[in-house]
């Protein structure tokens, strides 16, 4: 097992995500975790994809078992969340959601989910603040890809 | 509702309420090269059995709420229409094209006599057609737009910022288009496009509550674009610039628009609100197409007959230059 391998199993695995073929993604991001089970990222991805694919007890647990390995890795919180939210665990999604946003303030779906999450605990005035950051930060991209577009 | 994105209670309510209403139901689809202002594809214009919305892949966050809403809003409206067997939409006949299309030639005439650089000939037979096409996806698309979005702004109040930066982005780029083509096209068609545009956004500008537009104060790049306040940018930018006739046209086009569009755009929802919501876009169409002496360009059919019209377009292009052009066009 090289780490190259690992790493283009999971690059791999990304690519079939982008093109929602979940089932595909998945097989290689097993494949990539079988080689090498204490890899963050790979746990991470493979909860997204299960998010995707709506097995979010599975997701959960993908992103869990990342977390086990590297408790400040913003993403597999992130993940935590997004499963949560989806369980309508809303109490739960929102303290994942804040974890993640303490490691990674620029994530614009957590804390779009974080607003969610706040909305549906009758929280309303902090689930705009949380809408209105990840306005922020998503115009901010927006804007971004706007300016790379028109220079091509 | 079809998907496992994260959505905003907003959301969830009026596309709850969209399929409650209509007796019906939508899929979300996600997709890298969807259109910037995301597609809505319907059962009330195509022939397909399912209503479907679809948005960029990059807008992860509020900006596809913004999208959705304002399909939802379109559906509502069209179904409302079509469940009441009200529901046309603007098509076009053989007759119809070669109308516009030997409008659009005679005034490409008196254009042209007045220049020194002519455009050559088969430029000009193309654009004849491109123009007609243009304005049929105009006048199809524009009169509803202000609709949409009053609707949705007042219903809405929660996405108000988001739609704000939408509908900046948007108005920019109607503005930009057909900058490349201002030289050759008629003179008329090119203020008159521009003047619908220009008299939309003054429209939402005076419509939409001045308090509420300086959406996003905290991002430096917004405060930078160019530097102008956000009310500004909706109505003034257009007089900073040489196109004088097309405010002139504009004002008057803004004078027909406010004279259709006054309904309540707070009033809860129902089929018959949403019926009288088309019956408005339907009016407001007709008098923009009096205005611009279009009225013998378009007409209203049902959907499956523009859905024909359009597997047609070829024979009729090819019809309408015979009959003006004669035997110089080839069969």
């Amino acid at each position: 097992m090289t780490a190259r391998e690992v790493t283009e199993l999971l690059k791999r695995g990304f690519a079939l995500v982008q093109r929602t073929k979940y089932r595909e993604a998945i097989v290689l991001f097993e494949r990539a975790l079988r080689l090498d089970p204490k890899n963050v990222e790979g746990w991470s991805l493979r909860a997204a994809v299960l998010i995707d694919m709506e097995r979010y007890n599975e997701a959960l647990a993908s992103s869990d078992r990342a977390l086990a390995l590297d408790q400040n890795f913003a993403d597999a919180w992130s993940k935590r969340g997004l499963a949560l939210y989806n369980m309508s665990r809303f109490n739960e999604a929102l303290e994942a959601c804040t974890r993640a946003l303490a490691l990674n303030a620029n994530d614009v779906t957590t804390w779009y989910v974080k607003g969610i999450c706040l909305d549906e605990l009758g929280r309303e005035n902090e689930a705009q603040e949380a809408y209105a950051k990840s306005l922020e930060l998503e115009i901010i991209l927006d804007m971004d890809a706007e300016r790379r577009r028109s220079r091509k | 509702m079809k998907s496992n994105m994260p959505l905003s209670k907003p959301i969830r309510r009026l596309i709850g309420e969209t399929e409650g209403l209509l007796d019906t139901e939508i899929t979300l689809l996600r997709d890298p090269e969807a259109a910037a202002g995301g597609t809505l594809i319907d059962v009330y214009t195509y022939n397909t059995d399912k209503n479907i919305i679809i948005f960029p892949a990059s807008y992860i966050g509020l900006l596809k709420d913004v999208i959705i809403a304002k399909h939802c809003v379109q559906l509502l409206v069209k179904g409302a229409a079509s469940k009441k067997s009200a529901y046309r939409v603007c098509s076009f006949t053989e007759d119809s094209v070669y109308h516009g299309m030997r409008q659009i030639y005679l005034d490409t005439l008196k254009d042209e006599a007045k220049k020194e650089r002519k455009l050559p000939v088969g430029k000009l037979l193309d654009m004849l057609f491109i123009l007609y096409t243009r304005f049929h996806e105009d006048i199809s698309e524009l009169p509803w737009n202000p609709i949409v979005n009053a609707r949705i702004y007042y219903q809405m109040p929660q996405i108000r910022k988001t739609q704000l930066y939408m509908l900046l982005k948007e108005g920019k780029e109607d503005m930009d288009e057909m900058m490349e083509y201002e030289e050759i096209i008629p003179r008329r068609y090119f203020v008159l496009d521009k003047s619908m545009f220009y008299a939309r956004d003054c429209f939402l500008a005076k419509t939409l509550p001045s308090d509420e537009l300086m959406p996003v104060v905290n991002i430096p790049q917004m405060k930078k674009f160019n530097h102008l306040e956000v009310k500004e940018m909706l109505t003034t930018r257009w007089t900073h610039t040489a196109w004088y006739q097309s405010k002139y046209f504009g004002d008057n086009v803004l004078t027909i628009m406010e004279k259709h569009l006054n309904a309540d755009w707070g009033a809860r929802s129902s089929l018959d609100y949403y019926k009288s919501l088309y019956d408005i876009g339907v009016a407001l169409t007709n008098s923009l197409l009096e205005y611009m002496t279009m009225k013998d360009w378009f007409v209203w059919e049902s959907p499956g007959h523009l859905l024909e019209a359009m597997k047609k377009m070829d024979n009729y292009e090819h019809s309408a230059l015979k009959k003006i052009f004669g035997d110089l066009v080839a069969d």
